[in-house]
């Protein structure tokens, strides 16, 4: 089956990937601001977003009832909806759209929970291929450290404790995180993604990305924003 | 043991699943819920323990899918996609324990009117077939055939055209019987090939209530006793009006559909069987 492909219209697509704790959050608001000041027209998109499927997914968080298909199935949709609604019509408008995470994320973690890699892959089979995936590459205990820092706690998904790993959250989290990592690590060339040294000064790394989007976007159409 | 249609899901264990999975197909308005609710009371005289599920009724999706139908619009992506949700909730939650304690599953619909629907909507068939992969073969699908000239009239004299069901996120620029026609053709045509290929037994549903359960009561107990599948499924409803079934053109259209309670209701029910079946139905 043909997957992800390259899309032909006239806006771009830039992705950030990453462990939790990894700063991609961060640095796509950076490049946000940077692209709006240069006078593009930037639409942000994050993942798990959806208002058709937020209530149901809610539900199955909150009632801790989501196996690992029924969570790789509701992220589906709720990626669906914002793909069909979202997504491609503002690539048609010519907008330069940012997604905080994107399919590799559903790969990773849906590996991680035991699902077939290629059934998933197949799953988002609808999904455009990005302009440019950035993949923010860092060491388990650098991102351990600052997740668990900066939070007072993880939630039982994020950690991974529908999987059973450890009675314990914060190792439960060390152990599913690893797995993520590990499939990341995979992805890397699979699906040629733009790998960032998530360790260097967050200037740095913003400046690297931006040398990237800059050369990305250099025969593209402007969108002007109307002022 | 049994088997899935491709992928496993993770601790899904399809040792020891002693019970009966059987699938009631057909379209909008067949007849299919007035079978099972005779079915049931009928096997749980045998002594048989009787699960009935059906699309929508999951815990975790079936509220969601409502209220999408109701007020957005919805992709066909999308659309699939949830009603996947829902199908494995129901599969892993419902089907498969109540099989692993010896149920017989009664299931009006399963992944084949699902992938009908996707498919006159313009999905790509593999893609669809591979997102249901993970669903478990029944032990047997029983599809009720009705041509669309006969399906009409049931609903007309019944509940009217509902919006979803006669395709009119499809047709919007039909009045709701064209659209009705053009939509139920193109899903009965889908789901003659569907019979080919996943072995349906096929039923005469433009027969009376009647003498479709009883060719139904006895597929079934040829099922639960082990026998092979007699060849008596005949065909003999009209073939699909293939000219009807042409590939629509896709539109998204936000949705005004009325509450999916009235449309559930929809199926045929005389007098004397209704009274029958009567009690033994509720969930």
């Amino acid at each position: 089956m043909k997957r992800y492909g390259e899309h032909r219209f006239p806006g771009k697509l830039f992705v950030v990937e990453g462990i939790d704790g990894s700063g991609k959050s961060t640095q796509l608001m950076l490049l946000h601001q940077w692209l709006q000041a240069e006078g593009y027209g930037v639409v942000f998109s994050e993942w798990n977003s959806s208002p058709l499927v937020r209530d149901t997914t809610k539900r199955g968080k909150k009632k801790q009832m989501l196996t690992p298909a029924t969570f790789s199935l509701i992220h589906a949709t709720d990626f669906a909806d914002r793909m069909e609604h979202n997504i491609i019509p503002l690539l048609k408008a010519g907008a330069v759209v940012l997604c905080d995470r994107y399919i590799y994320t559903a790969f990773a973690r849906d590996v991680a929970r035991g699902m077939d890699p290629t059934w998933v892959r197949e799953l988002y089979g609808f999904a455009v291929k990005p302009t440019a995936a950035f993949y923010f590459r860092v060491p388990l205990d650098v991102a351990m450290k600052r997740i668990l820092d900066g939070r007072s706690g993880v939630k039982f998904y994020e950690a991974g404790m529908d999987l059973g790993l450890s009675e314990d959250s914060e190792e439960s989290f060390r152990i599913f995180q690893g797995r993520i990592l590990e499939e990341y690590e995979k992805m890397i060339s699979e699906f040629d993604l733009t790998t960032v040294d998530a360790v260097l000064p967050i200037e740095e790394q913003q400046a690297q990305m931006r040398q990237i989007v800059k050369a990305k976007l250099a025969q593209a159409k402007r969108l002007r924003v109307a002022p | 043991m049994r088997e899935t249609y491709g992928v496993g899901l993770p601790g899904m264990n399809l040792a020891e699943l002693t019970g009966k999975l059987i699938v009631i197909e057909g379209t909008d308005g067949v007849g299919r819920s007035t079978q099972i609710k005779l079915l049931r009371p009928w096997l749980e005289q045998q002594g048989r323990a009787v699960l009935d599920t059906g699309i929508k009724r999951s815990e975790l999706a079936g509220k969601g899918i409502q209220q999408a139908k109701e007020g957005h619009t919805l992709g066909r992506t999308t659309l699939t996609l949830f009603y996947a949700t829902d199908f494995a909730d129901r599969l892993e939650h419902e089907i498969i324990p109540a099989l692993r304690a010896g149920f017989v599953v009664l299931t009006d619909r399963y992944i084949y009117s699902l992938m009908a629907r996707a498919i006159v909507r313009g999905v790509d068939p593999a893609w669809v077939r591979n997102a249901y992969s993970f669903a478990l073969k029944p032990d047997a699908v029983f599809y009720l055939r009705i041509g669309v000239d006969d399906l009409i009239p049931r609903v007309v004299f019944s509940c009217g055209f509902d919006y979803w069901e006669s395709g009119m996120d499809l047709y919007p620029s039909e009045d709701m019987y064209e659209s009705f026609r053009k939509y139920q053709s193109a899903l009965l045509a889908q789901f003659d090939t569907l019979a080919a290929e996943y072995d349906f037994g096929v039923i005469d549903a433009s027969a009376d209530i009647r003498t479709v359960f009883e060719h139904l009561r006895a597929g079934v107990a040829r099922v639960l006793s082990g026998e092979p599948r007699e060849p008596l499924f005949s065909v003999s409803a009209p073939p699909v009006e293939a000219e009807e079934a042409a590939s629509p053109k896709v539109v998204e259209m936000p949705s005004p559909s009325k509450p999916e309670a009235a449309a559930e209701k929809r199926d045929l029910t005389p007098q004397p069987l209704a009274k029958a079946a009567e009690g033994d139905a509720s969930r």
